[in-house]
């Protein structure tokens, strides 16, 4: 079990609350931090525990930023129900059978960032299209979805490190 | 297995109440997203009600058919019975059976027709006033006859049984000879004993002669087709069926209500 891992994660949705409230990059771009916590999240944690954690690490945010709440709720749940299969097809079975974390130190810079890109991507599909409320183009959302995905997915990758400390 | 099975099932049952949660807390903040939510909901909401309506309509169709086709049977009472008047104004020879049957509308509970002796089964007994050697008719043709009565069933013979004879005129006005299934095909059946020096043309249209005392007159049956001769002395005419047995769900079983007494006469 990685020391300190709960104050880490505490932190690290402050960061996101300070993120959404003070960091505006535009219209195109969105970052946040909550698909790393939640491939983060030790693999002895089954996935029900890991949805309610969703919901809840998911609310706080949207309650403290200037948002909509729902928004990153609605966004994230499909992240941590869908976790066991993005973990399964990047890392293999192994992990589970190890009781492995997920780390770049365990797993490697490869896989983790291939891990964090599909997790981010699917939190941005839906948290774009149910931002933009059919309000925005397709091509708008596109492009939105395309950036934020990108620039977010390494932001997350280098706090990654942090969950490792202690290891 | 089992036990990995009913874990995927919670987990799936936990995202969907979660994710509603989630759904509620956005309709819940009077934002943009309400009015989406509220219109995907009304969407899909129209979607439900149009596929239940269309259920429901699909499953209404028996009942609607069977209307229709007591509709229809009342119309060609209601038809035959005014040509009758017509016949007797005109100064022809007004069939004197003519608007005298009754008709009671039938479903078909059981059919056979795949053997020489076909049968059928209809879902009107004593009780609904059917009695024996009563005609089963259809609005394109003639059926087959009540052989045997229950309280709420009838049993008949169709058409396409070897055994039934009925008796027909080629048009309006022309020969009269029986009329029997051919057993080769289920649409095709044969005009028998039609003398030699009458003339047959092909696509002519074949009625009932009304003479059999069972079914009424001028009941369309078929077009006749190629003839032969029989025996040298007598012909045979093909006649191509307009009822399809195969499509066949709902009858009208015929009552001649003045019958006379001719049947003890025939007896």
């Amino acid at each position: 079990m990685r020391k300190h891992y709960r104050l880490i994660y505490f932190l690290l949705v402050i960061v996101q609350v300070m993120l959404g409230n003070l960091l505006n990059l535009g219209p195109y771009i969105i970052i946040s931090l909550l698909p790393l916590l939640i491939l983060s999240i030790p693999i002895k944690h089954n996935d029900a525990a890991i949805m309610l954690v969703a919901f809840a690490t998911a609310f706080t945010v949207d309650f403290f930023t200037h948002g909509i709440l729902g928004l990153s709720v609605v966004a994230l749940l499909p992240v941590a129900f869908l976790r066991r299969w993005i973990v399964v097809l990047v890392f293999g079975n192994e992990v589970y059978s190890r009781g492995e974390e997920i780390s770049v130190k365990k797993q490697g810079l490869v896989k983790m960032i291939l891990s964090l890109l599909i997790a981010t991507a699917i939190f941005f599909a839906i948290y774009v299209w149910v931002d933009a409320a059919g309000t925005r183009s397709f091509g708008f959302n596109l492009l939105r979805w395309f950036l934020s995905t990108l620039i977010s997915a390494p932001v997350q990758l280098l706090l990654s490190g942090l969950l490792d400390m202690g290891d | 297995m089992a036990g990995k099975r009913n874990s995927t099932l919670i987990n799936a049952v936990i995202f969907i109440v979660l994710e509603f949660a989630a759904i509620f807390m956005l309709y819940s903040t009077r934002s943009l997203q309400n009015i989406w939510i509220n219109k995907a909901t009304h969407r899909v909401l129209g979607l439900i009600w149009q596929g239940g309506e269309n259920i429901k309509s699909y499953f209404g169709l028996r009942e609607k058919n069977r209307a229709l086709s007591e509709e229809n049977i009342r119309l060609s009472e209601a038809l035959r019975k005014l040509q009758g008047q017509k016949s007797a104004l005109t100064g022809a020879v007004a069939d004197t059976l003519t608007g005298h049957y009754k008709y009671t509308p039938a479903t078909i509970v059981k059919m056979s027709r795949n053997s020489q002796h076909n049968y059928i089964i209809l879902d009107k007994g004593s009780a609904d006033g059917i009695s024996t050697k009563s005609g089963i008719v259809a609005t394109n043709g003639v059926v087959g006859i009540v052989e045997a009565v229950d309280e709420h069933f009838c049993y008949g013979i169709t058409l396409q049984n070897v055994l039934v004879s009925v008796s027909a005129r080629i048009g309006h006005y022309g020969a009269v000879s029986p009329l029997e299934w051919s057993g080769r095909r289920s649409n095709l059946a044969v005009l028998k004993d039609i003398p030699m020096h009458i003339e047959v043309a092909q696509g002519d249209t074949v009625w009932t002669s009304g003479f059999s005392g069972i079914f009424p007159p001028d009941i369309p049956l078929g077009l006749t087709g190629k003839s032969r001769t029989v025996d040298g002395s007598v012909k045979e005419v093909e006649v191509e069926l307009f009822l399809d047995f195969n499509a066949l769900r709902y009858v009208a079983i015929v009552d001649n209500q003045n019958d006379y007494g001719m049947g003890g006469f025939e007896e």
